[in-house]
């Protein structure tokens, strides 16, 4: 176990590496000035330049490396180690003025946003994010396995029916759909919640709800495809036999079986949540990471663009490695 | 199995518990939808529209705008008052002894210096920077500036500690040659003298934009230092977010919850906070416009500045039903000359009443390259002013406004929206016209369209602007017999495109910045920054340059207007298609304040909530 882990966390820094060059090449791709305000005016072309050059986006090398110096830790290290920190900072008090704001890892400005750093964007929009996804989850395991056993135990029937379509149009609609529906029943018709905000639980229910479906649906047939191939298993039989209570034979020791491929479905699911919310984060004004995704993309905020991406790999990567580990945990027959 | 139990036990635990957290404050008095989030508060880079709403709401200038009055009149904001030497060159601004800080301290006339000095500068580079440049010596100032940089950074000899005192030493030099050079100075704390580049009449208007606010000098220049490796100013940007940041205006900033919402509270130490009818601001952010009117229907927000959704023509037409259910009613009021807020108040309530579709300070026109050829080296038959005047009389505009925008546009004949600037006689521009566009192209050398290339036209695939290309190249091929292609570019490039002349026809727009037909015609001058159409007439440039030199305010009002009829009758290097309309969401019984100014700037701490007991609670509507 603990080299499982010794050995993913030491694959980490290359993995992001890759991706680091994999994005950094696609967002220069993107054509267009990315200082350039659409709506704004044009500052004249010398001083354009210069803010190019300010950001090093006048060339690829040179912001890559500088990038990857500071994203990394790197370049704060050196500072430190060379002193180079403290000179800036006795500089600056000696002359009243602020120190210049060093972190350890420096993920950049903005450029959208320019009164915001990426370490502030991302630090303010990723806790939204993972709370969203864990209570999405949270909802999806209760729906899911009590729909899949209820399906299970009496397989052909109304119930078993019902659950299964519910579970089909959870999948198959796409979650604008679904999310639209959720807020134009329950925020503006019935008006049990608010269309939008974040901050305490009523804002949060809805979206939740919204980013759950596919997650329950999912659940639940997977749960009722295993209870029911474990149901006809021998051991349950003799479980039966032995005349233990049908409710036990059911929750202590098919849904143990059957609950291993939804453990399995659980890590890439906590981190597909967590991550890919942009729709319901945008009909319900969430203010998590998946509009970051989009809009950094559209404004070419390469800082941003790449900080995000970064972020996410990190964070599906530490998912993956949690559920190995509880898998194996759970389960130790797994080698 | 307890392991089992324990992973999924604890799965679940943590999504409900994770629900739990800071309940919402509670609602502000008044609550509006500002776009998007706002993008800096730093008044040196101040350039989105919602940008420029909350600075009004944060700061104030020399001056404010009158917004009730038809002529958008300048009024006293930290200047009481204000005296213009003989030659119009030289502005004394006396400041009112009130004029507080939100912190307490008063607001002197060396913090208005500071501040245009930082804003002025190019290590901001803010996009509206140029502004500042009708201050004597400030455009010179700043290319220095530039120019020292420049030099600076190329010495890479200079390393280490002399590189830090090289940057300071830079720095100090910049101060003194903004003495001598620029043409602003306190005399004392309560008096500003300005001296200005040329006589310039809308400079007092300017002095109630955004990049002409003042800072407080304390806060930002603690959060700023100059960079040694590049010898440019730099800010620490924490110093606009709250609780550090310290403004002058009618509100101060309590909350700046980054994409959640922003709060503001009356600002106790503002010398107006008695006129004050609301005290506290929330603005939440809510981007999906669809999101944006159900916040309004559900009673969330209370106004909401750019109603987007596609079915907005819908809720217009809502509204038209409505007016002619009350025709009669509605034609008199009309005759009696309220304008349109307060003729929603008079009629009874009715939700379809609550949108708005005001006139704003801005048109929408299509470009035609004027480059002698085309970017990929063709030679461009727009070119021709006759073939670009022919093009243009081909189009029905009516078609396009009625039948494909359907939100209340007026169709435009002019660059400059008629009616938005006091005193201006707009030309009268061209009316669609077939045949007299047949007989133009003819005489152009390209009878029934005949030699022509492909026309192509570029546009970005966001907004709508496909359906507007379809309706003109239907016109275009019908009327003029010439094959049109439509070209679709993603916003980046569309603009990569427009900037490098890289098309034949291609839509854009423009809005007002202040009070003057300049803030328009200037982007027709040979070589301006925003000269897309690559235009070069000296005859145009001419007559720029005369009205700037004209002291007599009709007399050059008069020059104007014939600069813009040669771009609107004559020259056609962009043809106008409609004037823009603002699409807001409010209800008139309730609240007052929202002015239908076709300038379309708005002071929101006018808002009176009406019937709340706070305030006059008495409408405020345009006066002649």
């Amino acid at each position: 176990m603990l080299t499982l882990i010794a050995r993913r966390l030491l694959q980490l820094p290359l993995v992001l590496a890759a991706v680091f060059a994999l994005t950094l090449t696609l967002a220069w791709a993107i054509p267009g000035n990315p200082l350039d305000n659409p709506d704004g005016r044009r500052p004249p072309p010398e001083v354009q330049a210069a803010l190019l050059a300010q950001y090093r986006l006048d060339s690829f090398w040179s912001f890559a490396s500088s990038y990857a110096a500071r994203a990394s830790g790197t370049a704060y290290a050196w500072d430190a180690m060379t002193g180079e920190l403290a000179r800036e900072a006795a500089h600056a008090a000696g002359l009243g003025q602020a120190p210049p704001m060093r972190r350890v890892f420096d993920l950049g400005p903005s450029l959208q946003y320019r009164d915001r750093a990426v370490n502030e964007i991302i630090g303010a929009a990723m806790p939204v994010s993972i709370t969203l996804g864990l209570a999405a989850i949270g909802i999806a395991l209760v729906v899911g396995l009590t729909a899949g056993v209820i399906g299970a135990v009496r397989p052909g029937t109304l119930a078993d029916h019902v659950t299964l379509g519910v579970a089909l149009i959870g999948i198959s609609l796409p979650t604008f759909v679904t999310a639209t529906l959720l807020a134009l029943v329950f925020c503006v018709w019935l008006a049990w919640f608010p269309v939008g905000g974040w901050g305490g639980v009523r804002p949060m229910v809805m979206p939740a709800l919204a980013l759950s479906l596919p997650f329950a649906a999912y659940i639940a047939r997977l749960t009722r495809m295993g209870m029911i191939e474990q149901l006809g298993a021998d051991y349950i039989r003799t479980a039966r036999a032995k005349g233990l209570p049908e409710s036990r034979v059911i929750l202590r020791h098919a849904l143990k079986n059957a609950f291993l491929p939804v453990l399995s479905y659980l890590g890439p699911a906590s981190a597909m949540a967590m991550t890919g919310s942009f729709v319901v984060e945008r009909v319900f004004s969430v203010p998590g990471m998946g509009q970051h995704f989009v809009s950094a993309v559209q404004n070419k905020d390469l800082f941003l663009i790449i900080g995000v991406v970064l972020v996410f790999s990190t964070m599906l990567i530490l998912l993956n490695l949690l559920v190995d580990v509880l898998y194996r945990w759970v389960d130790p027959r797994i080698e | 199995m307890m392991r089992l139990i324990l992973v999924v036990g604890a799965v679940v635990l943590l999504g409900l518990l994770s629900m739990a957290g800071p309940a919402a404050q509670p609602r502000a008095d008044f609550v509006f939808i500002n776009r998007g989030d706002v993008t800096t508060l730093d008044l040196a880079l101040v350039s989105f529209m919602q940008d420029q709403r909350v600075a009004r709401l944060l700061y104030e200038g020399l001056t404010r705008q009158d917004v009730f009055s038809k002529a958008h009149a300048p009024v006293p904001g930290v200047a009481l008052r204000w005296d213009v030497s003989d030659d119009q060159r030289v502005y004394t601004f006396h400041l009112r002894d009130d004029a507080r800080w939100s912190n307490g301290d008063s607001v002197t006339a060396g913090h208005f210096v500071w501040s245009w000095r930082r804003s002025m500068l190019p290590d901001y580079a803010g996009d509206y920077s140029s502004k500042l440049y009708l201050i004597r010596g400030a455009e010179a100032f700043a290319r220095w500036r530039h120019r020292r940089l420049a030099e600076f950074a190329a010495r890479a000899d200079v390393t280490g500690d002399a590189r830090h005192d090289a940057a300071m030493a830079l720095w100090r030099e910049t101060l003194e040659a903004f003495d001598q050079m620029v043409g602003v100075r306190a005399v004392d704390d309560r008096t500003l003298v300005v001296e200005l580049e040329r006589p310039t009449p809308y400079f007092i208007d300017l002095t109630s934009f955004p990049i002409y606010f003042p800072m407080y000098e304390p806060l930002v220049s603690a959060y700023e230092r100059v960079d040694p490796q590049t010898a440019r100013l730099r800010s620490r940007p924490d110093w606009t977010k709250p609780p550090a940041l310290i403004t002058n205006g009618p509100f101060r900033l309590v909350t700046w919850d980054f994409k959640r919402e922003m709060r503001l509270e009356a600002n106790t130490h503002w010398h107006g906070r008695d006129r004050l009818a609301i005290s506290s601001v929330a603005m939440p952010t809510i981007e999906e416009p669809n999101a944006q009117v159900l916040a309004y229907v559900t009673g969330a927000v209370d106004y909401v500045t750019d109603v987007l959704p596609a079915y907005r023509g819908d809720m217009i037409a809502a509204k038209n039903a409505f007016y002619n259910e009350h025709k009669d009613l509605v034609a008199s009021l009309r005759r009696e000359g309220l304008d349109s807020v307060e003729i929603d108040r008079r009629l009874p309530p009715d939700p379809r009443a609550h949108i708005h579709a005001m006139p704003a300070f801005g048109t929408y026109f299509y470009n035609f390259n004027c480059r002698p050829t085309l970017g990929d080296g063709r030679p461009n038959p727009f070119a021709d002013a006759r073939v670009r005047r022919a093009f243009a009389l081909a189009v029905d505009r009516e078609a396009i406004s009625a039948g494909v925008r359907r939100i209340g546009e007026p169709a435009a004949a002019t660059l400059i929206p008629p009616g938005s600037i006091a005193g201006y006689a707009s030309p009268a521009g061209l009316r669609t016209d077939p045949d007299a566009a047949r007989a133009l192209l003819a005489q152009a050398g390209f009878p029934q369209g005949r030699g022509l290339p492909t026309i192509e036209i570029l546009f970005s695939p966001d907004g709508g602007h496909d359906l507007i290309a379809q309706s003109i190249a239907r016109d275009w091929t019908r009327e003029l017999g010439v094959d049109v292609a439509l070209r679709t570019r993603e916003t980046k490039v569309f603009r990569e495109d427009l900037k490098s002349g890289r098309y034949m026809v291609c839509r854009s727009g423009w809005f007002g910045d202040y009070g003057d037909p300049t803030t328009f015609l200037d982007i027709n001058r040979t070589g301006e920054g925003h000269n897309d159409r690559g235009y070069a007439n000296p005859a145009y440039d001419a007559l720029l340059d005369a009205a700037q030199n004209e002291t007599d305010t009709s007399a050059r009002l008069a020059i104007l207007s014939r600069a813009e009829a040669m771009i609107v009758e004559e020259e056609l290097p962009l043809f106008p298609i409609f004037h823009y309309a603002q699409i807001y969401l409010f209800d008139a019984h309730r609240v007052s304040g929202i002015t239908p100014h076709p300038r379309q700037v708005q002071y929101l701490d006018l808002v009176d909530m009406l019937g709340d007991g706070v305030g006059p609670d008495v409408p405020k509507t345009m006066r002649p």
